[in-house]
């Protein structure tokens, strides 16, 4: 059995009356990559704080490499980009990597991470006068300077272009190939479908869905049916047998169904002008808006 | 820690505009007293030995308040999240930060001084300017803490007025502006309890050829701890 890296049991977390994480259970394993995804709201920066230590939980068990997140932190072990995590402006990026580098036992080499992620051409050039994303890229250095076997990213992508995220992950991908764990947050529900190898899916503090992208799409009761057809008012398309949601993009009309069979029949039917028929599995967004009742 | 104070003393000196401020004003501050309100009648001589120490005392405490206090606005841009996530601990931080602030607190100091020696014509042993550096640098030390403190009591905003508000009082209070033996009676006797009053003190005996006082010395001692324990008590409620 793999080791655990991470073991929550029954964890809770209010601010005054809202209840952010309520009663969550979770166990990682080592070398896992795992996706939190979840409405805004639904506890994953929380739960990601909790992990780091940064936020106490009001009550259940938390442990973090078989010990307290403090411990997994001072030994250098755990790292983390935060999504509010701020920086200071005066120092080059060199500079910052070199200090940080400092704070570790076994930290990588400083020229390595910052050839990891993407910095050794802005080495020299002050933290206030980098972009967002390159800013972002900083904080990814910092985060793995210290070489940590586990690394918690909370939406690591945010104000990074398409390809700055492209190379986020590719980084990302083959730094953590060895078996390190990562756990990361994201909104980009791309970013969980091509990088994680489990998605736990949270809804109002709790666990709703978890396994892997196959098993939470398996997990929505509905196939996609397609076809062109020019229609005034697609509502009328919800009377169709199996149908449990129906909208148009373009001249395309999308419709949600439990049968679809059923469905495809009726439609060619009663609508002679439709054409290109597409029936299909859900994508992660239709599985992520189903099983959060449509909360994203 | 080392490679960590090293990151603070970078910042330090890239922030031109906070260091002119700090380090600049106590001298022009100085000149104005000395050559532009000619204050001190009938003994300029003396009064401008005494100004020297008033301004470089100012400078001094300055340096270790603000650089104290900027916590404050590390917190606000979240600074300080970033270093919770490192293995840096809390504590170590607050005390790079305060041997930083520490550190610079000699160049105030030392600037103010030369400018008595070459424009206010004072005179002192080398043994007299090294003491006064030691001592003044001695007297920041409960500023530092203040500082502290008020980086952790307030938001960023209310941080700086707060600085600001308290540097001004606690230098006029303390008779660095104006000696205290122009003040009101009643005034007066809060004053020589005030914390800058003890700090300026420790110069001023130097300057008047008189060894420092040790009572100064422990009631600097007595202010660091209050401000200390007030410090130490804000950074255990920020940190839950």
């Amino acid at each position: 059995m793999a080791e655990t890296v991470i073991s929550l049991t029954d964890l809770r977390k209010s601010y005054g009356s809202v209840t952010a994480v309520d009663g969550l259970d979770l166990r990682i394993e080592r070398g896992q990559k795992v996706a939190i995804l979840g409405p805004n709201g639904a506890g994953k920066s929380t739960l990601l704080n909790m992990v780091l230590g940064l936020l106490a939980p009001d009550s259940g068990e938390l442990s973090v490499l078989g010990g307290s997140p403090k411990t997994a932190l001072t030994k250098g072990r755990m790292g983390a980009m935060l999504q509010d995590g701020g920086l200071v402006d005066e120092v080059t990026v060199g500079e910052m990597a070199r200090a940080m580098a400092a704070l570790y036992p076994k930290a990588r080499p400083v020229e390595d991470a910052l050839a990891i992620a993407g910095l050794s051409e802005l080495r020299d050039r002050r933290v206030g006068r980098l972009s967002g994303g390159q800013k972002q890229r900083v904080r990814f250095a910092m985060a793995l300077v210290g070489d940590p076997e586990l690394l918690i990213f909370d939406e690591p992508t945010v104000g990074m272009d398409v390809e700055g995220r492209r190379d986020f992950w590719k980084e990302a991908s083959s730094l953590t190939a060895g078996g390190d764990t990562v756990i990361f947050a994201t909104h980009y529900l791309a970013e969980a479908d091509s990088y994680a190898d489990r998605v736990v899916l949270l809804a109002k503090g709790r666990v709703v869905a978890d396994g892997s992208i196959a098993t939470i799409k398996s997990l929505v009761p509905f196939k996609v049916v397609e076809c062109t057809l020019s229609i005034a008012d697609v509502s009328v398309m919800n009377d169709l047998p199996g149908v449990t949601s129906a909208r148009t993009r373009g001249e395309r009309v999308i419709l949600h169904s439990t049968d679809s069979d059923a469905t495809l029949r009726a439609l060619m039917d009663k609508y002679p002008d439709a054409h290109e028929f597409e029936v299909g599995g859900v994508d992660l967004e239709d599985a992520f808006v189903a099983l959060t009742h449509g909360e994203g | 820690m080392a490679a960590f104070l090293r990151l603070e003393l970078i910042r330090l000196v890239r922030t031109p505009t906070y260091l002119i401020y700090l380090i600049i004003f106590p001298v022009v501050m100085y000149l104005m007293f000395v050559h532009v309100l000619n204050v001190g009648g009938p003994n300029p001589g003396q009064a401008r030995s005494f100004y020297m120490i008033s301004m470089a005392t100012y400078g001094a405490i300055g340096m270790a308040l603000f650089s104290a206090s900027r916590i404050a606005l590390e917190r606000q841009i979240g600074w300080t999240r970033t270093l919770a996530v490192t293995p840096l601990a809390p504590r170590t931080y607050v005390i790079s930060k305060l041997l930083a602030g520490t550190i610079a607190v000699p160049a105030a100091v030392v600037l103010v001084l030369a400018s008595g020696v070459l424009l206010g014509g004072v005179r002192l042993t080398l043994a007299q300017w090294v003491l006064i550096v030691a001592l003044l640098w001695l007297g920041s030390i409960p500023f530092a803490a203040l500082g502290v403190g008020i980086g952790y009591v307030t938001k960023v905003e209310s941080s700086q007025g707060l600085t600001v508000g308290l540097y001004f009082t606690l230098a006029i209070l303390g008779g660095l502006w104006y000696p205290v033996e122009l003040f009101p009676a009643a005034v007066r006797t809060i004053a020589e309890y005030s914390p800058a009053y003890f700090a300026g003190d420790l110069g001023w005996r130097v300057v008047a050829d008189q060894a420092p006082r040790l009572s100064s010395i422990g009631a600097l001692a007595a202010w660091a701890l209050i401000f200390g324990v007030f410090a130490v008590w804000r950074y255990g409620r920020a940190a839950r």
